[in-house]
């Protein structure tokens, strides 16, 4: 006996009957149920078009906070005078407010905090392109070996620090997935830099090269 | 198929590597499914915007579980095993050239392969284990003449 199973003679229009019918019965399948679910609770399902996920910017959330009744609302700040930039007169930094979800901030505000040491930097990017170069003091936390084992969330410790996470610039999915990560590891005031290590290293700020957060 | 060994050819061969092949893809449809969004973000970071419009990423990500479980079930419950068998290693080739893509562009990311269960980076493994699959779906495929 040659076999001992109907394995029916596939070849031909029989076979691509059956690959036709598989992909049509799925689609129908992936549709149909992705209708219902959404019909019960539409954020339980995916909407047919993707958009992409977009941050807040600083700016949006503290004119958000500012706005809100009861909220104070301070006059706009006079970029001339260095002691009113910003919420935080001695160091030049921004106060951060605690909005449980990544806020975008600019190159200028990374300077500020990079030089005032008032945040804690992070690297999203891989081990090798981290020793190539990266902003002094990032601490590297590959949002790959993250995925991988969130027990390296848990260890890491901003010090109380808001957190400025960057990676490779670009749409900036490493960045922007960490920063997600973080916040619902129950990290605060989490940022995301998104110009990354391709504007800060052609700005001529500083940099660092090797393995540990200052430097080889 | 003279390019295969013969012991390869053989119906109990074909038969168990469609078995193989649904089983894998049954997990990996059942775990997309039941994490369509975290599927959805892993198909948006292999960056196919120049070959598929970035709105219709939600559309494969709807569908493509969903072909993953009808080929598993008609490779394992060997109803036109064939034709599963052929969706089965079409769909992993794609993928396959997916992840060869995001590596030659220097993308790294978690590929979602197997939902969040089988999560690993893309890379040189994730490409090999694809290779081997697909070899189980050539298997499953042939007929024997």
């Amino acid at each position: 006996m040659d076999r001992w199973w109907p394995d029916g003679t596939e070849t031909g229009s029989r076979l691509w009957q059956g690959i036709v019918g598989i992909v049509a019965t799925g689609c129908v399948l992936g549709v149909a149920q992705n209708a219902l679910v959404r019909h019960g609770a539409p954020t339980a399902g995916l909407a047919w078009k993707y958009t992409p996920p977009t941050l807040a910017t600083l700016e949006d959330v503290v004119a958000k906070s500012d706005a809100q009744p009861g909220g104070s609302t301070p006059l706009p700040p006079d970029m001339n005078d260095p002691l009113q930039i910003g919420g935080s007169a001695t160091s030049g930094v921004p106060d951060i407010p605690d909005v449980g979800r990544p806020i975008q901030i600019q190159i200028s505000k990374v300077k500020a905090f990079f030089d005032a040491k008032a945040a804690t930097i992070v690297d999203a990017r891989e081990p090798a392109e981290y020793a190539e170069g990266h902003i002094p003091g990032a601490i590297n936390l590959p949002y790959d070996q993250v995925v991988t084992d969130p027990g390296r969330l848990e260890d890491f410790d901003p010090k109380g620090k808001p957190i400025i996470v960057y990676c490779g610039g670009g749409t900036c999915e490493l960045s922007m997935n960490l920063g997600f990560s973080l916040v619902n590891a129950g990290k605060k005031k989490v940022l995301v830099y998104m110009g990354g290590w391709p504007e800060w290293s052609t700005s001529g700020y500083a940099i660092a090269k090797g393995a540990t957060p200052e430097g080889a | 198929m003279s390019a295969l060994p013969a012991f390869l050819l053989h119906p109990t061969a074909r038969r168990a590597a469609q078995i193989v092949a649904g089983l894998i893809f049954l997990a990996s449809a059942l775990a997309k499914i039941a994490d369509l969004s975290a599927f959805a973000g892993s198909i948006h970071n292999f960056h196919l915007e120049p070959f598929v419009p970035m709105a219709a990423t939600n559309l494969l990500a709807i569908t493509i579980p969903w072909i993953e479980l009808i080929a598993g079930l008609a490779l394992v419950g060997g109803v036109r095993p064939r034709a599963g068998a052929v969706v089965y290693t079409v769909l992993l080739a794609v993928f396959t050239i997916g992840v060869i893509s995001a590596m030659a562009r220097g993308l790294s990311f978690d590929c979602g392969c197997f939902g969040k269960a089988g999560a690993g980076p893309v890379g040189a493994k994730k490409l090999a284990e694809n290779l081997v699959m697909i070899a189980v779906g050539v298997i499953a495929a042939v007929e024997r003449r």
